[in-house]
């Protein structure tokens, strides 16, 4: 269902070279591959459209033009994208704080009969989204890359620069403070 | 429901919200910007094929901004390069990952602006002066947040970073004693007695627990008083 996908880091090598002679087309298929994730990524963590746009044009434009020091970092060049992205929202969230969360549509949810898992069916996107913005911020980039980009334990533990063990043992965490804060949000 | 599958159903829940695209005209607005950046970056690299001529005087240009980002990175306040210095910090900042490459990244700018307001004072720039100690208060403020976050993830490198925070806090501390008895002049009193103050709750904010209390643990109140640490009590503010 996704349009995201999984990040391709294997194929992206040989565009980075191209792109260090100043190949353009090369430039054009990373920033096509990774736009959309990235502003996917921003959004879900700032919630407003306009500066995710902004963000994600300065996080790619840094990536592609910056490319001498991904040399050194030792990692695959989504988690370096992804790693500016961070980067990029936590200065954001400093000079202008944590700014509420815009509504979202809805998602449609296929119906059921438990009704234990009644309460997340009639949750909305924005509820979910919201609640997120409770927790820290190492949570939500975890649950985030996890599920919203579908990124592998191991791929996340690449990006924030942990094991697989313990992005596993945060993303349970997270998931927990997730729950709890769902929980209080229904009581209020 | 056993928790495992309450949390586990909570994640396909989240898989279930379709990813936000961005508006086509966002698209094509980033990509024009990024392939200017793109363009302009490939001709700032030397070509193989130029002459003699043309390698010289890119020779001389890379010296001559080589020179300007050298001297910008000692630059003060006063100083028309000072603006570049700001920019090279702040790519700098960009690239910094870890919590504790970013501690390091904040406090070496502590101790950079620091340094500008003893020189901006010396030199009866009091204005620039107070910027300055602005800046050193918030990289402190931004450097006791890393700790303070780092707590709720790991308790070992939290420690260590918040050891480095506290003597960074008290060797400024000392700097900023030694500098508020060698002025008379009230303004910068009054700007070395805020910055005192403000490093002061830097430290008992990186004391404190974070948001949702050690070990990430929401059950505990936000509000849940200062850490085990060594308790550091505030300079008593001179009275002017």
């Amino acid at each position: 269902m996704r349009a995201l996908g999984k990040a391709a880091s294997d194929d992206d090598r040989p565009l980075i070279e191209r792109v260090r002679r100043g190949d353009q087309d090369a430039a054009r298929t990373l920033y096509e591959r990774y736009f959309d994730r990235i502003y996917n990524y921003v959004y879900a963590r700032l919630g407003r459209a306009e500066d995710a746009e902004d963000l994600a044009i300065d996080t790619m434009t840094r990536s592609l033009t910056r490319l001498d020091l991904f040399q050194d970092q030792g990692v695959a060049f989504s988690s370096w994208v992804y790693r500016i992205a961070h980067n990029a929202t936590i200065d954001h969230y400093r000079r202008n704080g944590k700014v509420k969360l815009v509504p979202l549509d809805n998602a449609i949810l296929p119906q059921t009969a438990d009704p234990a898992e009644l309460a997340l069916e009639q949750l909305s996107n924005e509820d979910l989204r919201e609640a997120l913005g409770d927790l820290t911020d190492e949570q939500q980039q975890v649950l985030i890359l996890r599920f919203f980009q579908d990124l592998t334990a191991a791929q996340v533990a690449d990006i924030i620069g942990k094991s697989v063990g313990a992005v596993q043992a945060l993303q349970h965490r997270a998931l927990g403070s997730l729950e709890r804060a769902l929980q209080g949000r229904a009581a209020n | 429901m056993p928790e495992a599958r309450r949390l586990e159903a909570l994640a396909e829940r989240m898989r279930a919200v379709e990813p936000v695209a961005p508006s086509p005209g966002a698209k094509i607005r980033g990509w024009n910007l990024v392939l200017a950046a793109v363009a302009h970056s490939a001709t700032r690299r030397p070509r193989i094929s130029v002459t003699r001529l043309v390698l010289a005087a890119a020779a001389a240009g890379v010296l001559l901004v080589a020179g300007a980002l050298a001297a910008s990175a000692d630059s003060l306040p006063d100083s028309a390069l000072y603006p570049l210095k700001g920019v090279l910090e702040h790519a700098r900042g960009t690239f910094a990952f870890s919590p504790t490459d970013q501690l390091t990244y904040h406090l070496e700018l502590s101790q950079t602006r620091l340094a500008e307001a003893e020189a901006m004072i010396a030199r009866h720039r009091l204005d620039l002066a107070g910027r300055a100690l602005d800046g050193l208060d918030n990289e402190l403020e931004d450097a006791a947040q890393l700790v303070q976050t780092a707590k709720q993830n790991d308790a070992a490198a939290a420690a260590d970073m918040e050891n480095r925070l506290q003597q960074a806090i008290a060797t400024h501390e000392l700097q900023l004693a030694g500098l508020q008895a060698q002025v008379t002049n009230p303004t910068a009193l009054s700007a070395i007695s805020r910055a005192r103050d403000r490093a002061a709750a830097a430290l008992q904010t990186a004391e404190k627990a974070g948001p949702n209390g050690k070990n990430g643990n929401p059950s505990q109140s936000p509000a849940g008083g200062k850490g085990n640490g060594p308790a550091t009590s505030a300079h008593p503010t001179p009275k002017h």
